[in-house]
């Protein structure tokens, strides 16, 4: 919010202090100053100027010559501009000025005829038609004959403000006005408030004569209205037009000027009716009926509906409450009779209105942040006030107040002393924090351990120990708490620190990742449905059931994530596509299933580890490396079976199934169809583990048992089996026959030829036999192959490879 | 004889030492030592010898051939060191081949600063806890004070499932979990993703904050800033200067916004700072008590206070990662200068 330095000193006397140290000192209080503006910044050596001799330029048919008074001295100036006269006031920029536009003078010289310096427009000064009569010609600004040659132009002007553009946080309605902030520089500076003139004469008759005001909705707690006749509209006094220019209001006429300053000085909106427009005299304010429309102040048509609040006459709305007038009732130069209103509306009914339309304005936005309830009697009165100073009007003596809230009343607070020092941990005497309350305008007493304060109306903010902590500790200064040395919790609990045991898990699974070459990868966890389609999930897919955003940001992130696998394989055919190769990535992440579609319950939210490899060099038995080492810490006996997994490889891949049937995990080549999907041209080895799973594992024990004393016996064995036969089988039936003396069998070739016959192929182990309490025998080694040789022939029709 | 003993001492030393390789000096020893070396010869003669020159003679001889084989022997090592070590010159390598073997990857820079500071937190007592991403309303405003026509609510803001369902725009949700589930005193924090529906150059709409609460008897704004400092001090080292901003948050009452030394330009005043040198760190303050009673906690006895900083840009600024997009975009370039 704009706030003008010249408009505060109205109501503290702050002339002193330079609005650099008030920005600063409202910035450590809680009302961050974002930017201070000077209005003045591109005016210095501008002064008002009388020409006083205009010549022709002895070279030049378009140039003119001037002898010019600027007050301190006479200087000369060559111009093209043909609105000049002798006699005429002007501006005129001398050696050093910067102008706005971005340029800089300096005398010159114009075909051998030197210039002092050049006479500005209205733009050169950075104002328009509506600020300045003669602003907005094309050519120099004339100013009024009884400007005084030698006098500053943001003097003269009025242009001499400083703006500082003051953000206020949501629970300080109160001070998103002038007076709001005027206000709190007394609390900071511990100077007096001067109150407003709300004082106005009246012609003696009865506005109930002129208006009558129902209030139907129940959106509306409060609506006064005053009656002004015999309107003189004119343009506003420079002083009233530069403060709305400061704040960046444009100046229009009078009337509507004054409701603008109102506005910004009280923080409370008004609207100014043209009387004659109202029919049957009187002002309804109620919800639109459906279908009725509306032309407004910017030009546009809109059609209503009930979800609108409206003022209206006997017949129909004229201004959408709280956004924005209607332009059949405006104030225009015919208007002779006005409405003031001052009302409360709903912010929330306001909000929604003026999000329905895209409208955004001044009054909306002071709506939307809260209007106090007590506010539009004083505002009313203020602006009252305004029209009988500036002479434009005769105010009908009385106001229509309809209220139907009950006014806040001044509340007494009793409070804890000992608590609010309790809480900000730094000792400030009883003394100073009653004058720090009083200076915010409360009645306070402090007794022993009681404090008792009365906050001011209209700040409904503050109930408790903690709301005067606050407005202590900042008016004190934050400064006691910058670089702090000590101790924390020194009063506190003890406590022991602990971590979430599956962060800690998963970060165990990032780092055996990272040590076998992967990268970690972050994605968002929103992505469009179609990653469904392109996964090839069958149509009856649990997955399918994803969660719509209701608002989304775009396709892209319109749907919760279902599935994992989509981001990894986005992520490769991205790094793909710029020339990026040899990526192993892995990303934790969640997927969310809704337990029924609409969603009316929370989902559930489960964590995934996915993990994905586009490199040469991999096939599903080094990927399955990976997989066993993630899986090696964890108490869990798996088996692997052939996986369904849509996007996978139909027969190079494998679920990872539980002890007790669950799946767990799987991995495997990406199928060659959704490869094509994701545009990528190379395999793709992918896996998934259920991290809440592994989390909810019992941990991991080691026991360990004596090493036999005896040596171990190796012998290779090699078999030729149906290509059915699986090695799990296979290694089963070692182990079986070997018994006792077993202690471990490896499948270190698989081969593969014509001579095996077709559909066969011979598997080569290495069998390791041993013994706790002997040596074994080259006999009995013997015996054992045998019989391992013989159950293989009758269980899988193996027969030994002749080498 | 004596002098024909002599003459054999000098010769074999005189080979010995003359001898450039194993096979040379196995010769020499032949020579002299071997079954028909000089030496042995002359050896095998004492019989010949009269008897009484024949003691001088023999011990003589003996010490003569120990005299050789010590020399033998340290020629023997002398050439054997030589050769290994002309061996493994052979084997010389160029040591700035590069190295086989599996190379390492690397976590994302979030997770690194993530991980750091919940040591940190853990050391300071807190347990870390995890919460749902998708929000019932109450979770993610109404119990943390934010009035129903605040404009955070607004559909502009954050992304909705239904009208009391929605992606948690903020980790402070896992304040109201954490109040339902632990009886205090307790510290909690809460890392974590969360959603906002806005996504421009410099915003992304998925980001990461953490959420910090301490519930206790005595807890003040001083312990706030102090425990604040440490994290700091264990995070940019303890030049880190600290400076503190009144700020407004519905959840907290005071409520502080605290700036560190700007870690862009080490607090000399940069464009990311705008010049002030002080960067955004933490937000925080007190535990608004009306929080505290809507999820069952007396709070005339306890107080508290919580805090919750995106990270995202803390990341940004550590790593100097030049746009936000990069945290998202997977691109190995980027990723692999995380190693």
């Amino acid at each position: 919010m704009k706030i003008s330095y010249n408009w505060l000193n109205d109501f503290i006397d702050i002339k002193d202090i330079s609005p650099k140290e008030v920005a600063e000192k409202l910035t450590s209080s809680g009302f961050e100053v974002e930017e201070i503006k000077y209005m003045n910044e591109h005016l210095h050596d501008v002064y008002v100027s009388r020409i006083l001799k205009i010549e022709k330029h002895p070279e030049a048919d378009r140039l003119v010559v001037c002898k010019v008074d600027v007050g301190f001295k006479t200087v000369q100036i060559v111009t093209s501009a043909t609105n000049v006269f002798e006699g005429a006031i002007v501006p005129v920029s001398l050696d050093g000025a910067d102008l706005v536009n971005g340029v800089k003078i300096k005398p010159s010289n114009f075909r051998g005829v030197r210039s002092d310096g050049m006479f500005c427009s209205g733009e050169e000064i950075g104002i328009d038609e509506n600020y300045f009569d003669g602003a907005g010609v094309n050519g120099i600004l004339i100013l009024p004959t009884d400007f005084v040659p030698g006098t500053k132009i943001e003097d003269a002007l009025c242009l001499n403000d400083v703006v500082f553009d003051v953000d206020v946080t949501p629970n300080r309605p109160d001070c998103n006005s002038v007076v709001g902030i005027a206000h709190e520089i007394c609390a900071i500076f511990g100077r007096k408030f001067k109150d407003c003139d709300l004082s106005y004469k009246t012609v003696k008759e009865n506005i109930n004569n002129y208006l009558r005001i129902r209030v139907e909705s129940s959106n509306c707690s409060r609506y006064a209205g005053a009656f002004i006749k015999n309107i003189n509209l004119k343009k506003s006094p420079l002083w009233l037009r530069s403060r709305l220019f400061a704040c960046g209001i444009k100046p229009i006429n009078s009337m509507v000027d004054i409701t603008n300053y109102v506005l910004v000085e009280q923080g409370q909106p008004m609207h100014a009716f043209d009387y004659k427009f109202l029919e049957g005299r009187q002002i309804v304010v109620r919800q639109a009926k459906n279908k009725e429309t509306i032309s407004v102040l910017n030009g546009q048509t809109y059609t209503l509906d009930d979800s609108v609040m409206v003022i209206a006459d006997e017949r129909k709305p004229v201004v959408i409450a709280g956004v924005i007038g209607g332009v059949n009732s405006c104030i225009n130069p015919n208007t002779t009779e006005t409405v003031f209103e001052c009302a409360v509306f709903d912010l929330k009914s306001v909000r929604l209105t003026a999000k329905k339309f895209g409208l955004r304005t001044d009054s909306s936005a002071r709506y939307e942040k809260g209007v106090n309830i007590n506010s539009p009697t004083t505002a009313l009165k203020r602006a009252l006030h305004l029209v009988s100073e500036l002479k434009c009007g005769e105010i009908v003596e009385g106001i229509i107040d309809v209220c139907s809230k009950k006014l806040n009343e001044k509340r007494k607070l009793t409070l804890s002393f000992s608590k609010i020092i309790k809480i900000l941990g730094v000792d400030i005497s009883k003394e100073k924090v009653s004058q720090i309350l009083s200076n915010l305008g409360m009645e306070v007493s402090i007794n022993g351990d009681v404090l008792v304060c009365v906050p001011p109306i209209i700040r409904e903010d503050i109930e408790n120990e903690n709301d005067i902590a606050e407005e202590v500790i900042r008016i004190f200064g934050y400064d006691v708490y910058n670089d702090l040395q000590g101790v924390p919790f020194e009063n506190c609990a003890k406590s022991v620190g602990q971590f979430e045991p599956r962060l800690v898990m998963e970060n165990n699974l990032k780092n055996i990742l990272v040590d076998e070459g992967f990268y970690e990868t972050l994605n968002y966890s929103l992505y469009s449905a179609s990653a469904c389609d392109k996964l090839l999930l069958a149509q009856n897919d649990e997955r399918r059931k994803v969660i719509p955003i209701a608002n989304p940001i775009s396709e892209d992130l319109s749907t919760v994530r279902t599935v994992m696998a989509h981001a990894l394989l986005i992520d490769i055919g991205y790094n793909l596509s710029v020339g990026n190769k040899e990526m192993r990535i892995f990303e934790i992440g969640r997927v969310y299933q809704p337990k029924a579609l609409p969603v009316t319950e929370l989902p559930t939210e489960n964590n995934r580890l996915s993990f994905a490899v586009c490199e040469d060099g991999w096939d599903f038995f080094r990927f399955k490396g990976i997989v066993e080492n993630l899986l090696l810490g964890f108490s869990l006996n798996y088996k692997l079976q052939r996986s369904n997994q849509p996007y996978l490889h139909p027969w190079v891949s494998a679920d990872i199934v539980s002890e007790d049937g669950k799946v767990v995990g799987w991995f495997g080549k990406i199928h060659k169809t959704v490869l094509k999907n994701y545009n990528i041209s190379q395999d793709v080895f992918y896996g998934e583990l259920d991290t809440d799973f592994l989390a909810s594992l019992p941990e991991k024990q080691y026991e360990t048992k004596e090493v036999s004393k005896y040596p171990s016996v190796e012998r290779d064995i090699a078999v030729v089996v149906d290509e059915s036969v699986t090695n799990e089988e296979l290694l089963s039936g070692i182990k079986s026959s070997c018994g006792k003396v077993f202690l471990e069998a490896r499948l270190f070739d698989v081969y593969r030829s014509q001579n095996l016959g077709d559909n066969k192929k011979s598997m080569a182990y290495r069998i390791v036999l041993g013994s706790d309490d002997k040596t074994l025998t080259g006999d009995e080694v013997a015996g054992i192959i045998k019989k391992v040789l013989k159950s293989l022939e009758f269980r899988f029709g193996a027969k030994l490879r002749e080498m | 004889m004596k002098q024909q003993l002599e003459e054999i001492l000098k010769k074999s030393l005189t080979e010995i030492e003359k001898s450039v390789d194993l096979k040379q000096l196995e010769d020499v020893r032949l020579k002299f030592l071997g079954k028909t070396g000089e030496l042995t010869m002359i050896l095998r003669g004492m019989k010949d010898i009269p008897a009484e020159e024949r003691r001088e003679i023999g011990m003589l001889a003996n010490s003569l051939r120990e005299k050789i084989e010590t020399s033998l022997s340290q020629k023997f090592s002398e050439l054997e060191n030589a050769k290994l070590l002309a061996d493994m010159e052979k084997e010389k390598i160029d040591i700035t081949e590069p190295s086989t073997g599996t190379k390492k990857g690397a976590l994302h820079p979030l997770t690194r600063f993530n991980n750091k500071f919940m040591e940190l937190c853990v050391e300071m007592g807190f347990t870390v806890i995890q919460t749902p991403e998708i929000e019932t309303d109450y979770y993610n405003f109404e119990a943390l004070n934010v009035p129903k026509n605040h404009p955070a609510r607004d559909m502009q803001d954050s992304l909705y499932i239904t009208d009391k369902i929605l992606m948690r725009t903020h980790t402070s949700t896992a304040q109201v979990h954490a109040m339902e589930t632990f009886k205090p005193p307790f510290k909690i924090v809460c890392p974590g993703r969360v959603y906002r529906n806005d996504d421009d150059s410099s915003h992304s709409p998925i980001f990461n904050q953490f959420e910090a609460l301490v519930v206790d008897e005595n807890v003040s704004l001083k312990d706030f800033m102090i425990m604040v400092r440490e994290m700091a001090v264990r995070l940019y080292g303890k030049d880190v200067k600290m400076r503190v901003r009144p700020a407004y948050f519905p959840f907290t009452e005071p409520s502080i916004e605290i700036d560190a030394t700007c870690q862009m330009c080490h607090g000399k005043g940069c464009a990311l700072c705008k010049g002030t040198g002080f960067s955004e760190f933490f937000g925080g303050g007190i535990v608004n008590p009306k929080i505290l009673e809507m999820s069952g906690i007396d709070s005339k006895k306890y107080s508290g206070f919580a805090f919750g900083p995106g990270i995202d840009r803390s990341v940004m600024v550590t790593n100097k990662i030049p746009n936000i997009k990069y945290l998202f975009r997977n691109d190995m370039r980027f990723l692999k200068q995380m190693r």
